[in-house]
């Protein structure tokens, strides 16, 4: 064997902290989760009989079904403003601030927010929600309205407009990195074979920045479906995600039931990722 | 038809609208907040401010009137910076360990990348259920530090991976031609060139240690981080406190970014002599 060639029992020794971490603090507690959804008893006891009871339970009340369907739902929405938002933001930073001077302050204007705490984020949304709150007062002021309106705070509204400012960034990051890797040469080809700047977008550009609008979509999937904070602070009580009930069963002890919509919550999360994962090879990214 | 050159200015101008909005989407709560933290003591959450005065920021220092909130911040500083160098040194062995392509890497890729799509709420309610069969009990500096890792690692690592991925491989060969020894190699060459990528390591590994909230809101015992008293918060009357919080945290946060942009570019521009 080559000496230059990096030798196997250095790399499982390297390997093994990072490895045996996420084994023992992610993968046990995880399939202990799911585990213990299957328990038939509420008595916090390994010898428990198991029973799919738990999940009977859960998909016969419209109630529960229903928070299922609007964390799905929301994921989705947030998915395609985020998209749509995101992609914008990463082709005028690439291809239409020519300054490096320009390009760093806006970088550092767009990422400095993004780097404070998203319940900081989350607690300077509600001044602007309530019905005395800045929108209101705005619209009252440009005379839009003239009674304020109560669509913002505990509604849907408020949490996707407050969501939008904390994940639309999720979905620039990755573009503007598979932007930068584009030569410059193949859209000016197209150009000179007389493709219309529309068609150089869609034919060219367009499909080799895909892998960064999937992993973009890829983060912005996880983080809403995984998000109860902002359904806790601007929805109120009135509107939960499976997040939100998670925390509602562990808190008035229901562990085993607890557990079964963490099962569920990860299952829609696996599956979405898988879909999305089917586009493109996430490990190729980085690779020059 | 409208001109080639025309019609790029109206992209850039429609485009450059969006960023603009969009920025002022970004900013403006952070700066309301800041300004409202400022309101006189009869002051409430929302405009009007009742006068300015440093009232709520006083309030904090008062213990009676809110949890004291220096204790757990001075925990969520400690977690955070032992947050930032487990991160590194851990991502910098795995990526090193990755570029030999061992067999079961490609497993070894998802686990790790396991870490960012587990939901974190639910790693916390895994590790309370384990900690509870075991009869152990739960801290910030055992059983959350464990779980604030499991999500700070992955971007270290991913970090690392990238950096290795553009690592100009015959450099540790002219090393390793020269004999130099596979450890010395490590330290004279590898690493000082990946350094600034350690470093972003790091600064994964404080931020977002720092600012957990999802992740401890089980596995963390009595003695709470500071994201969780403010997530307390939440279910309470609002207060102009929590505005002053939230003003003074985001500036420890900013300052956490700028120590290590600082370090960054020292790094950057003693390698480039």
């Amino acid at each position: 064997m080559s000496p230059l060639r990096e030798r196997a029992a250095v790399s499982y020794v390297l390997a093994a902290p990072g490895g045996l971490w996420m084994l023992v603090a992610l993968v046990a507690p995880t399939l202990f989760i799911a585990w213990v959804s299957f328990w038939a008893s509420r008595t916090f006891a390994l010898s428990n009989a198991l029973t799919l009871a738990n999940y009977v339970k859960f998909f016969t009340r419209p109630a529960y079904v229903r928070v299922l369907g609007d964390t799905v739902e929301q994921a989705i929405v947030m998915m395609l403003i985020t998209g749509v938002i995101g992609y914008a933001i990463a082709y005028f930073l690439v291809v239409h601030v020519r300054r490096p001077a320009f390009q760093l302050a806006l970088f550092l204007l767009l990422v400095v927010p993004f780097w404070t705490s998203a319940l900081i984020r989350t607690i300077a949304w509600i001044p602007f929600l309530g019905v005395n709150g800045v929108i209101n007062q705005a619209l009252l002021l440009l005379g839009i309205v003239d009674r304020p309106v109560e669509a913002f705070l505990f509604t849907r509204t408020g949490i996707t407009l407050a969501q939008t400012s904390f994940y639309t960034l999720l979905a620039t990051g990755p573009v503007v990195y598979t932007l930068r890797n584009i030569p410059r040469s193949l859209p000016e080809a197209a150009q000179c074979l007389h493709a219309t700047p529309l068609r150089v977008f869609w034919r060219i550009v367009f499909p080799l920045t895909l892998p960064g609008v999937v992993i973009g979509q890829i983060l912005v999937f996880l983080n809403v479906m995984a998000d109860f904070a902002t359904a806790q602070a601007i929805g109120g009580h009135k509107l939960a995600f499976l997040g939100n009930l998670v925390i509602l069963l562990y808190e008035s002890g229901q562990l085993t039931f607890a557990a079964v919509v963490g099962v569920l919550l990860m299952i829609a999360m696996l599956l979405g990722v898988a879909v999305l994962l089917k586009v493109v090879d996430i490990r190729r990214l980085g690779a020059p | 038809m409208i001109p080639w050159r025309v019609r790029q200015r109206l992209v850039a101008a429609t485009l450059g609208t969006v960023v603009g909005l969009f920025l002022l989407y970004q900013w403006l709560p952070l700066l309301i907040m800041a300004v409202l933290s400022f309101t006189g003591p009869e002051g409430g959450t929302t405009f009007p401010m009742r006068g300015v005065s440093l009232h709520w920021y006083g309030e904090l220092f008062r213990v009676q009137m809110i949890d004291d909130f220096k204790p757990p911040m001075a925990r969520s500083v400690a977690l955070a910076l032992a947050c930032s160098i487990t991160t590194a040194t851990l991502s910098v062995a795995a990526a090193q360990a990755m570029r030999a392509r061992f067999r079961g890497s490609g497993v070894y890729f998802y686990l790790i990348l396991l870490g960012v799509m587990a939901p974190g709420l639910l790693v916390g309610f895994g590790v309370a259920l384990l900690a509870r069969m075991f009869g152990l009990g739960l801290a910030w500096y055992s059983s959350t530090f464990a779980v604030h890792i499991v999500w700070t690692l992955p971007f270290g690592f991913l970090t690392m991976l990238a950096v290795f991925n553009r690592f100009d491989r015959r450099l540790e060969e002219a090393a390793l031609t020269l004999r130099a020894t596979r450890w010395t190699t490590f330290w004279r060459i590898t690493f000082p060139l990946v350094l600034p990528g350690v470093i972003g390591a790091g600064l994964f590994g404080f931020t977002l240690s720092y600012d957990e909230f999802a992740r401890s809101l089980f596995a963390t015992g009595p003695e709470q981080t500071l994201p969780l008293v403010i997530y307390a918060q939440f279910d309470r009357q609002l207060q102009p406190t929590l505005y002053a919080i939230g003003t003074m945290t985001t500036i420890v946060s900013l300052g956490a970014v700028t120590v290590f942009a600082l370090l960054f570019r020292l790094v950057k521009r003693r390698n480039r002599i």
